[in-house]
């Protein structure tokens, strides 16, 4: 297995948004579920998620409300708006065409 | 964990909101544990873990730092949002309250607009009077200078004492001097009198004003003896006679038979010394008599010089000049004022002011009923008021409503406000423009709207907080005090004190406004019926200039030497007195209420060596002999002037009443010989009536008339009298002035009775505002105190039927509500007339004739006052005395 790739600016964002598009989840459990679930391909730093988290909450893309963990501890759990739900469609779409254009021309034979 | 169990915990959960800084840190230390924890169960030893989280996590304190930024700035944008949510909810719910109450709603809106229509409309003339600066460069640094004549009054300036100021004074980094002059414009057979001034090169760049076309006179252009035939043109006389075209430069114009080549075009709006529409070259000469004083200065104070440095600078100029020229400066003295004041006089100045003052009042005054109306519905709201306190509303939430309300209040009154005055400031225009300086460019601009907005916002916010500060009275606020509200069914205390405070501050300030309004009324009637000694009526005036020869050679070419010019007069009042239906006709050298006026000093009688300082002034006018007929002065003693009384008999005079008392107390003036300033002596023949010529509103001077004959002048007013048409009569004197030179220009025609029309415009405009402003205050105060009135005795019907019920009779009752109606008002009635006689010293300004404590008008506007207030506490009382008790114990 190769190195962990670094992130692309921008795109955690849309990693959040897509991680909160199954369920309303606490910081934690997003930053486990985009390492599992990329198959830790991806190498992110784990605290940068929170920034992210607090700009996208200002973006009112996504809300958030303390509640109880299975730990009994106050956490706060993040879910997914409507605004958020539309952005990450958008969002979706241009990764598409992004990943589809690079691949257009890394995947060309030589 | 105390054992309320899950559902509290929850609970609290929900609820509990920690701060930005407690959230953020919270979450990161969350998040570590957890990683730590995670990574110790994979096998790491717990100080290996504890590592290992935090190079997996990051730099702790960087990002907790960036969290708490973007929180901190999401919690503001937030508790905005809440702010902007919770004034929109106020301002839905206050026009909602607006809507359920029409009746108060179009009352209060209706008090507001006029009000604030009114205090808009007064500040709009004081902006386009006395704020709006001047149109010239630095305008504070200018000032006119002038000569005082022996006797202390404001003069002209002469020729040669200009140019000694000019080479002499230090402290003014400009000066110039100007006269009014009246060429006739001939252009293809179309004459057209014009406003000139003659003014000197360095007039423009004293004003510091430059050409928008072409280019201004040069200092040759401005010299005695030099070819000086040029002219610059007024924007407006541009655009009237050359439509704008820029190949104007270099034209000729013929001005009084000579031609004149159009150097240049001044900017729109630039008109100096007023209505001017064409600047000539003025060349003052060293050699002109320096008695002869025609010029007005101006002059642009020096850097760092203030005005009180140039009026001393001045003084001593005028004393070297005095001791230079003994003869001609003798006793003459100079003044320095702003030039502001040459075009707004301290008098108008006070006037404005008053007017402000006035109208400030007026809008405290409908603000004071205004809020006295929401205090009153404050107090049947309180209930709701208590609802919303025990649903936890807090006492800063519910005071911002009652302050939305009155703002929503007040900008539906500003809105009317505006629009009325909208309306009013053309008819304000329409009615002032044309007497009154600066008037005609009033409009609705910028500033005036901002006035209007704070005006309005300033009174929605008082008039808000009386029913708060009510609120505050009753500031309970705890829910067993609301509850208390609530269970009595709505009665608390009804907060009598402050809304009796508000009744007798109304009808205080109604008493000052209508008294103030009185007085001016009573002036302005007092102003109407003056006695002026001398008729207007089916009197016609016209203006006839006739070009003036300096040389005898001239009078060839058309042009009069004094011969001619008396020659001139006394052929035209001839055919026009035998013309069909005229029954007089004269000429003045100045007419009344023209706005000319000549004076000169005399010898007064009984001295024998009088020194020229101890002349007293009188004005002075030369007439034909009809001129008395035409007007109806009444002769007194002696005799008119006639057609004998010409060069070379000896010169004789008539004089007015009030010379003749000043002049001769006790003596009779007949057949005296009076010596006058300019070194003629002449005698006594006639004395006539007293005539107001100046002013409606100031007694008249000294005046002295000389024969036309012995004293010939170019420049004269034609009165014609003949009753009738008095535009067949313009038709006549244009007719016959034009049959004895068609090369004679007549200006200004009109009815006499016009140009004393105009000359009371400004008093007329003052009257017709305060007018207003008092109808406005009466029925201010008769809604304010009906509504207050009807309103407690509403209160107190429960209280009545009980009384009545037990068997009091209606009279009393009735009585007994009439008679703190009238207490309120007795009250207001004298503190009102206490504030009224403390203010009368600063209505002095605007009175006639007056005295601004006058006796009946206080009583009169008292007497109204009780009136109105018996009506309106009265008929409540009535309908309360008729109710069926059992109906209003049952009603809440």
């Amino acid at each position: 297995m190769a190195e962990p790739t670094e992130l692309l600016h921008g795109t955690l964002d849309a990693l959040i948004l897509k991680t909160l598009a199954w369920g309303p989840r606490h910081g934690y459990a997003i930053a486990q579920w985009i390492e599992t679930n990329s198959a830790d391909a991806l190498r992110i730093e784990q605290g940068s998620l929170y920034p992210a988290l607090y700009r996208l909450e200002r973006k009112r893309l996504i809300e958030a409300e303390w509640a109880l963990s299975e730990t009994k501890r106050q956490v706060k759990v993040y879910r997914l708006t409507k605004a958020g739900r539309a952005r990450l469609a958008v969002e979706t779409k241009q990764w598409e065409r992004f990943a589809e254009g690079v691949a257009r021309i890394l995947l060309e034979p030589t | 964990m105390p054992p309320l169990g899950r559902f509290a915990r929850e609970l609290r959960a929900r609820v509990w909101r920690p701060s930005v800084d407690e959230e953020v840190r919270r979450e990161l230390d969350y998040h570590l544990e957890m990683l730590e924890q995670d990574l110790r169960g994979r096998g790491m030893t717990p100080e290996h873990a504890r590592l290992a989280a935090r190079a997996k996590f990051g730099d702790v304190a960087r990002i907790g730092d960036e969290c708490r930024d973007i929180g901190e700035r999401r919690e503001r944008e937030m508790q905005r949002s809440e702010w902007f949510e919770d004034g929109r909810q106020d301002v839905r719910y206050a026009v909602r309250q607006l809507r359920g109450s029409p009746r108060f709603a179009s009352v209060a809106i209706l008090t507001l607009a006029v009000g604030l229509g009114a205090v808009t409309t007064i500040f709009g003339i004081a902006n386009a009077i006395l704020l709006r600066p001047l149109p010239f460069s630095d305008p504070d640094r200018l000032v006119t200078m002038s000569e005082t004549t022996p006797a202390g009054r404001e003069f002209a300036v002469s020729e040669p004492n200009y140019l000694d100021w000019r080479l002499r004074l230090r402290r003014v980094s400009a000066i110039a001097a100007f006269s009014g002059r009246s060429p006739t414009l001939r252009d293809e057979g179309d004459a057209e009198r014009l406003v000139a001034v003659g003014g000197t090169h360095t007039l423009f760049g004293t004003l510091g004003v430059g050409p928008a076309l072409g280019r201004v006179f040069t200092a040759e252009e401005d010299t005695p003896g030099g070819d000086a035939r040029v002219a610059v043109l007024s924007h407006d006389l541009w655009q009237r006679r050359f439509g704008g075209d820029t190949a104007v430069l270099g034209k000729s114009l013929d001005l009084d038979g000579l031609h004149h080549q159009v150097i240049g075009v001044m900017p729109p709006g630039f008109d100096f010394p007023g209505r001017a529409e064409l600047w000539v070259p003025l060349a003052p000469s060293e050699r002109y008599h320096r008695g002869d004083r025609r010029l007005q200065v101006i002059g642009r104070l020096a850097p760092g010089a203030t005005r009180q440095q140039v009026a001393a600078e001045l003084t001593g100029v005028a004393r070297e000049l005095a001791q230079e020229h003994p003869a001609d400066n003798g006793g003459w003295g100079t003044r320095v004022a702003p030039l502001a004041e040459a075009y707004v006089t301290p008098q108008l100045r006070r006037r404005i002011v008053a007017l402000l003052a006035t109208v400030a009042l007026l809008l405290v005054m409908a603000c004071v009923n205004v809020a006295s109306l929401l205090l009153a519905r404050a107090s049947t709201r309180e209930r709701e008021m208590a609802v919303r306190a025990a649903l936890g509303a807090g006492r800063g939430r519910i005071v911002r409503q009652l302050v939305v309300e009155g703002l929503v209040l007040s900008i539906l009154g500003a809105v009317a406000g505006v629009a009325a005055a909208a309306v009013a400031m053309p008819m304000v225009r329409g009615l002032g423009a044309a007497e009154i300086p600066r008037l005609d460019e009033m409009t609705l601009d910028w500033r005036v709207l901002g006035f209007a907005l704070i005006a309005c916002a300033v009174t929605g916010v008082v008039f808000g907080l009386a029913p708060a500060l009510h609120l505050g009275v009753t500031r309970h606020a705890k829910a067993s005090r609301a509850l208390g509200v609530l269970r009595s069914g709505g009665r608390s205390i009804d907060g009598g004190r402050l809304r009796s405070s508000l009744i007798v501050t109304s009808v205080a300030l109604a008493m000052l406004l209508l008294v103030c309004a009185g007085l001016v009324g009573g002036s302005f009637m007092k102003l109407m019926r003056v006695e002026l000694g001398f008729s207007h009526e089916n009197v016609v005036a016209a203006s006839v200039v006739l070009p003036v020869a300096r040389a005898p050679a001239d009078s060839a070419a058309g042009r009069y030497g004094p011969a001619q010019a008396a020659a001139f007069y006394t052929e035209v009042t001839r055919r026009l007195a035998a013309a069909p239906n005229v029954q007089a006709a004269g000429a003045v050298s100045a007419a009344p209420f023209s706005g000319d006026n000549t004076s000169m000093g005399f010898e007064p009688g009984g001295r024998t060596s009088s020194r020229p300082e101890d002349y007293l002034n009188a004005n002075w006018r030369v007439i034909t002999p009809g001129y008395f007929a035409s007007l109806r002065i009444t002769l007194l003693r002696g005799r008119t002037f006639t057609d004998a009384d010409r060069a070379p008999t000896p010169d004789v005079m008539i004089i007015n009443e009030t010379m003749a008392r000043v002049g001769w107390p006790g003596g009779d003036p007949l057949g005296r010989r009076v010596k006058l300033a300019s070194g003629r002596t002449m005698s006594v023949v006639g004395v006539v009536r007293d005539a107001r010529y100046l002013f409606v509103d100031s007694l008249p001077g000294p005046t002295m008339y000389f024969p036309h004959g012995q004293f010939p002048w170019a420049t004269m007013w034609l009165t014609v009298r003949a009753p009738g048409d008095p535009a067949a009569i313009a038709d006549l004197v244009r007719r016959e002035v034009a049959a004895l030179d068609a090369n004679v220009a007549v200006a200004r025609v009109q009815p006499l009775s016009q140009l004393v029309t105009d000359s009371t415009a400004e008093p007329r405009l003052i009257v017709l505002v305060v007018t207003i402003f008092a109808s406005a205050a009466l029925v201010l105060a008769t809604i304010g105190l009906y509504g207050t009135v009807s309103y407690t005795v509403s209160r107190r019907a429960r209280e009545l039927s009980v009384r009545l019920a037990l068997g009091a009779p209606p009279a009393g009752v009735v009585r007994d509500v009439l008679g703190q109606g009238v207490r309120l008002t007795a009250l207001g009635v004298v503190l009102g007339s206490m504030a009224a006689y403390a203010s009368a010293g600063a209505l002095r300004a605007i009175l006639f004739e007056t005295s601004p404590t006058d006796a009946t008008t206080f009583a009169g506007i008292a007497v109204l006052l009780l009136v109105v207030a018996a009506a309106a506490s009265g008929l409540p009382a009535l309908r309360a005395a008729k109710t069926d008790p059992l109906i209003a114990l049952r009603s809440d």
